[in-house]
């Protein structure tokens, strides 16, 4: 892997404002290197998964968002292999799992839901045998990587000592130690104290930077939206949209405005035709309109005595938007 | 180090486990020689008690001896053994991880068995050579010439094809653990398990023999039963009464399936525990 070596504690080298998730999309290799074709599953009556499309391209960090028993982990352990699925098929790297499994996982590196070790062995030689399951590695790769975790000064510890958090790092080393084009990461975070979920997303970030593709669930909407370019929402079982992060959170064009006078400010608001709806909110008005006509805005209300103390552009989040859909889908079921 | 194999022995020799069961193996044959033997042998007056005693800790008498008892006991940890490879593999859902890096399912259990069959191997054969060496050691202090020129005594190749017929009569008991630990996903549910069948199914042969009959050549396809034709090929002249340290049938070669034939059932019994245990792994879904 071409990581520069570096601790996953050393989070000085980069800057969440150095990001710019429409950039890395705009600039990402087309390919698709994951897709679900159909895939469902079914226990006894339960529809866990149903009838899921997915297309990863490749190069890209892909959220996997849904809330808890959306079927985000069943998902992933169909695409794994673990489980077989009722209907439909995965493609990936390349390789139809169907019969290509083995040859498209040992180019795959993943964490499962809940980081499972051998804990009676040190972290060094759980890689160890992580490593010869998935064809040998150096025993320099194994220090390299468990210094870029930060775990390089506890790596002969037997990870039955190992908080939740180290066990985390672990894992992640152990997706990395043959060097995937393609990581699955489900629930990656759990576990980690703020500085290390930082960390983890910059990590991340720069896997993303490196050319590999990374698909990460969650149920951090902040994280997700910091850290990926595309997104995937599900819920019970059900995709219900996918995309890119800058299409799916579009900046809506709502303005929102502090004013001298919130009555005769919306009466002259009102009477601009381009204005498409004006509200009042809490001492703010919110006016739906182009967001490069704010001057034309500013002006008319000067024109009428009426000035601003305040005026913006009103920001969604990916947090607004998961809420919005699964609040409707959630009402539609 | 860095072949799976080598993997699948780390994994074991970093637990205790596998100390403990040779501890275990060592004071069983502690017991078998010192006890049953030496000192028996050393206290008892009646000539036919002693001479049944000094069958079992004077060399070469004693490598069937410690074959029989190992052979029953080895069956027992080779199960505990076989079943905690896999049960515990799923208890701390290592399997999964281990599935995802792109080892077929079947090579990962063949591993696994493999890796067992070493283990045992190498334990077993600790714990007859520690056997043999405390043979010799009693044999010195009864001044019994320590010697392989006895009547019907083997030749150093049929000391090691009688040990080889011992441990192939270990195999079928170690993979019926095996397929119950893949099965029940749990090291106690194997254990337990392979225990009920050795005990069980010794009453159930001792029951088929009291009836006789046809009853009694349904016999001729029971583990144990064969088990006993592939143990009673061990014996050197006639065997002492006091070895039977393990429940299963006593009875006369004549009795008993040839040992080739014996072999051959062992091998079925094996090979339709492994093909199942390796069936439903191979179709079962590996949840968290």
């Amino acid at each position: 892997m071409a990581m520069r070596e570096r601790s996953f504690l050393d989070a000085g080298e980069f800057h969440d404002e150095d990001w710019d998730v429409t950039t890395a999309a705009s600039a990402g290799n087309s390919s698709v290197v994951l897709r679900t074709v159909g895939l469902s599953k079914r226990y006894g009556k339960r529809l866990a998964l149903a009838d899921l499309h997915l297309q990863v391209p490749a190069g890209r960090v892909y959220g996997f968002l849904g809330p808890n028993g959306a079927g985000k982990t069943t998902c992933i352990s169909l695409i794994l292999g673990l489980i077989a699925p009722s209907a439909g098929h995965v493609e990936m790297l390349g390789f139809d799992t169907r019969t290509h499994l083995s040859q498209a996982l040992r180019r795959t590196g993943a964490i499962l839901e809940g980081p499972a070790f051998y804990p009676n062995l040190s972290a060094r030689d759980n890689l160890r045998v992580w490593g010869a399951l998935s064809g040998g590695v150096e025993p320099a790769r194994l220090d390299e990587l468990l210094g870029t975790v930060g775990l390089g000064e506890r790596g002969g510890d037997k990870v039955r000592n190992y908080s939740l958090g180290m066990k985390q790092r672990l894992a992640l080393a152990g997706a990395l130690l043959h060097d995937p084009e393609l990581l699955l990461l489900d629930e990656p975070t759990n576990g980690l104290d703020p500085a290390g979920i930082r960390e983890f997303r910059q990590l991340i970030r720069e896997l993303g930077r490196s050319g590999k593709t990374v698909f990460v669930s969650s149920h951090l909407l902040n994280e997700v939206e910091q850290m990926c370019d595309e997104v995937a929402i599900i819920k019970d079982g059900r995709l219900i949209t996918q995309g890119t992060v800058s299409e799916l959170v579009q900046r809506s064009d709502v303005m929102e405005m502090r004013v001298t006078d919130v009555p005769a400010a919306m009466e002259v608001l009102r009477g601009l035709d381009w204005v498409g709806g004006v509200t009042h909110e809490d001492g703010r008005i919110l006016v739906e309109g182009p967001r490069e006509r704010a001057a034309e805005l500013s002006r008319a209300l000067a024109e009428q005595q009426i000035y601003l103390s305040e005026l913006r552009a009103k920001e969604s989040s990916l947090e607004d938007f998961f809420l919005e859909v699964t609040a409707q889908e959630g009402g539609r079921g | 180090m860095d072949s799976l194999l080598g993997a699948e022995i780390l994994k074991t020799r970093k637990r205790w486990m596998p100390y403990v069961i040779l501890l275990f193996l060592i004071v069983g044959t502690a017991v078998l020689i010192w006890l049953a033997g030496y000192l028996s042998w050393r206290e008892e007056t009646d000539p036919a008690f002693r001479r049944d005693a000094l069958r079992i800790f004077a060399f070469p008498w004693s490598i069937p001896a410690l074959l029989d008892a190992g052979q029953f006991w080895g069956a027992f940890v080779v199960g505990i053994l076989a079943a905690s490879s896999v049960g515990t593999e799923h208890g701390w859902g290592t399997v999964r991880q281990a599935i995802v890096r792109g080892q077929s399912r079947s090579k990962y259990l063949a591993i696994k068995l493999l890796g067992v069959t070493i283990m045992s191997a190498v334990i077993l054969l600790i714990g007859l050579a520690v056997g043999v060496g405390f043979s010799f050691i009693a044999s010195s202090l009864a001044d019994q010439r320590i010697t392989l020129d006895v009547p019907g005594g083997p030749s150093v190749p049929e000391i090691g094809l009688m040990v080889l017929r011992a441990g192939f009569a270990i195999v079928p008991y170690g993979m019926l653990a095996f397929c119950l630990g893949v099965l029940s996903r749990s090291t106690s549910l194997g254990v337990t398990g392979g225990l009920i069948f050795l005990f069980g199914e010794a009453i159930a042969l001792a029951i088929l023999t009291t009836i006789g009959g046809v009853a009694a050549d349904a016999r001729e396809l029971a583990i144990g039963h064969n088990v006993a034709a592939l143990l009673t090929a061990n014996g050197i002249g006639e065997p002492p009464d006091l070895w039977v340290l393990a429940p299963r049938d006593r009875l006369l070669a004549s009795e008993l399936p040839n040992p080739n034939i014996a072999g051959f059932v062992l091998a079925l019994w094996s090979f339709a525990f492994g093909a199942i245990a390796f069936y439903v792994f191979q179709h079962r879904d590996l949840k968290a």
